[in-house]
């Protein structure tokens, strides 16, 4: 079922958590809400939910008009960050309680929900502890069990706030194939927030960067990561060098060196170029390019991680596949970079 | 050894000073009662308890009690749910409110309805003419008790609903269930120990009340003096047997809801523990 928010606002007392998002979420599709604490994505998560309620704009799930309605009442999965597993109650009458809420009139038998609860235990591989309270789980069970409860309800769309958050890496790294599997299998539209670049692109069909309650791109994992639309997601992404370079028809500059821009176009004159410590080459001092003073160097099987600092003392991180055996620490060198994203000065 | 186990002569004081204190400050006073109490025998004890006016005090108290306790539940919860799970102006405010009965000294408390609805008082006049008698009476002796008991149970569930959050009540929501389904299946059960530790609170305190109760009740016998009340006109009177016998009652009433409280923990202990409280 497609999913869309249309220039929703959302203010707490003076601060501004969404200043007019869009967004449209195709049905099936598996989509990643990335940014930094404070970003928004978490409240517009929410407002999908039906948990906040915009200042103003509109949710549309299937076409219908949804902005007013309540949590209740539009069969939306909500798996929280902390699992907000009802600690009085086993874990079989976690997962059923969404159907023992029902109305009298919709509400299945008593067997019904047991076969149900036994069905999505057995989802979840948790089939041999329906009986043990959320107390007695692990991080890991705890989040499968409050996914198990989510889909109970048969929701058509799945959101999840920071559903690998509280993992540690080895179990995160797991659900997530795990999840992706679930979503696939069950037909679901999904919605998931984190701050983990690596995860919203793994995961992900599409990806949205959020800033300050901004949207700043929607693109696809590659795209994403390849051509982001603006510095703060090239930043974001995490793992550049900042260098200082000029536009010049239409191409970058970066001492003397010109590269077509993986950004989008900007206008000639000064600009800040970000590359990736793979994306540099070596040559002698003297040869157009950076020309930096090597400080540090860790040779790790065919490639070596450098550390080098420019003339004005930025330091420039590099990884070079096929080192020279001359490569020492205090050599002068220039490093040439072979792509840049390049944004307006700021 | 570990860094936090003090030695053993040391643990021994500490727990010597801790009962001699407890046995000297509540133990022996509670003894007293009960020693006094029979000190002519059972027979002139149980004539001072079924005597016509006791009888009647510890009907008023436990209909002072049936009815303030109730009510204090019933605001307290919805002061606490309010308090605990939504953002308002003036939250801040309210929680201060709140905890005036007992920064308040009850005989203020009393005196503060003498001056409403008193005789003399702001809305004296208009009473008398609707023929309403508040002081004096049973009205005045309940709203008193009320303003008295009133923060035991706010006071125990407010921490207790601000530390549990809201997320479980909104995991309900988005599984569908209703506003009132979300209040009896999750956030009652989870807060039902905090719950009754308040009630059991506020009941002892609404059955023994004493200084704001006093105020207001004028002292009639057999009909506005509850248990305390009665304890102390005895007592004026030189009837230290009837006294004690009647507070013999009252401190019973406590035992009562101290062993109830046990039992209920006891009986749960292992759900308790298993559940992560």
């Amino acid at each position: 079922m497609n999913l869309s928010a249309q220039n929703v606002v959302k203010r707490f007392g003076d601060f501004t958590a969404l200043s007019g998002v869009n967004l449209d979420v195709k049905s099936g599709e598996f989509v990643a809400l990335l940014g930094p604490s404070g970003s928004g994505k978490t409240t517009l998560l929410r407002i999908l939910a039906g948990l906040e309620f915009p200042d103003s704009g509109r949710i549309t799930m299937g076409g219908q008009d949804m902005s007013s309605a309540a949590a209740r009442e539009r069969r939306v999965g909500f798996v929280f960050q902390h699992y907000a597993l009802f600690r009085h109650m086993s874990v079989a009458e976690n997962i059923g309680f969404g159907l023992s809420v029902r109305p009298r009139a919709s509400r299945p038998p008593k067997s019904e929900i047991a076969r149900r609860v036994a069905e999505l235990l057995d989802l979840v591989q948790l089939s041999n502890i329906g009986g043990r309270y959320p107390a007695q789980l692990s991080g890991g069970q705890r989040q499968r069990v409050a996914l198990a409860r989510a889909l109970a309800v048969e929701p058509r769309i799945l959101l999840l706030d920071e559903p690998f958050g509280a993992l540690d890496a080895k179990v995160r790294k797991d659900l997530r194939r795990w999840l992706r599997d679930v979503h696939e299998r069950m037909g679901l539209t999904s919605v998931f927030v984190t701050h983990d670049q690596e995860e919203a692109l793994d995961l992900a069909d599409r990806v949205v960067v959020m800033d300050h309650g901004c949207i700043e791109q929607v693109d696809t994992p590659e795209n994403v990561w390849d051509r982001p639309a603006t510095a703060f997601v090239c930043d974001f992404l995490g793992g550049t060098n900042r260098i200082a370079c000029r536009g010049v028809d239409g191409a970058i500059d970066i001492g003397g060196v010109r590269l077509p821009n993986r950004a989008p176009d900007l206008p000639d004159g000064p600009a800040i170029g970000f590359i990736r410590p793979h994306e540099f080459g070596l040559a002698a001092a003297g040869a157009p390019g950076i020309a930096v003073t090597l400080r540090r160097i860790l040779r790790t099987g065919a490639r070596a991680a450098l550390e080098a600092t420019t003339a004005d003392g930025a330091i420039i991180e590099a990884s070079i596949s096929d080192p020279p055996a001359t490569l020492a620490a205090g050599i002068s060198l220039v490093l040439v970079p072979t792509a840049v994203r390049a944004y307006p000065g700021i | 050894m570990n860094a936090v186990t003090e030695p053993r002569w040391l643990r021994w004081i500490l727990i010597a000073l801790a009962l001699a204190f407890l046995a000297l400050n509540l133990g022996l006073p509670l003894a007293v009662v009960f020693v006094e109490a029979f000190k002519k025998g059972s027979a002139t004890y149980f004539a001072a308890i079924a005597e016509p006016d006791a009888r009647a005090a510890l009907r008023l108290t436990l209909l002072v009690a049936a009815i303030a306790v109730p009510l204090n539940i019933a605001v307290g919860l919805a002061a606490s749910w309010a308090i605990a799970k939504f953002d308002f102006r003036f939250k801040s405010f309210l929680v201060t409110l709140i905890d005036l009965p007992f920064s308040v000294s009850p005989v203020v408390a009393g005196l503060i309805y003498v001056l409403l609805f008193g005789l003399q008082g702001w809305w004296g006049e208009w009473l008398q003419a609707h023929d309403v008698q508040i002081i004096f009476a049973v009205p005045g002796l309940v709203l008193a008790t009320v303003f008295i008991t009133f923060p035991f149970v706010a006071r125990e569930l407010i921490p207790l609903m601000e530390e549990q959050g809201r997320e479980e009540e909104e995991a309900a929501l988005s599984l569908g269930a209703s506003g009132w389904a979300t209040f009896t299946r999750v956030t009652l059960p989870n807060i039902r120990w905090g719950l009754l530790y308040g009630v059991l609170l506020c009941n002892a305190r609404a059955m023994g009340e004493f200084g704001a109760v006093s105020v207001v009740s004028g002292h009639i016998r057999g009909k506005t003096t509850t248990l305390p009340l009665h304890i102390e006109i005895l007592y004026n009177e030189y009837n230290f047997v009837a006294a004690f016998a009647v507070a013999s009652l009252l401190a019973g009433l406590a035992l009562v809801t101290l062993v109830v409280k046990s039992f209920l923990e006891w009986q749960h202990a292992g759900q308790l523990a298993g559940r992560g409280h």
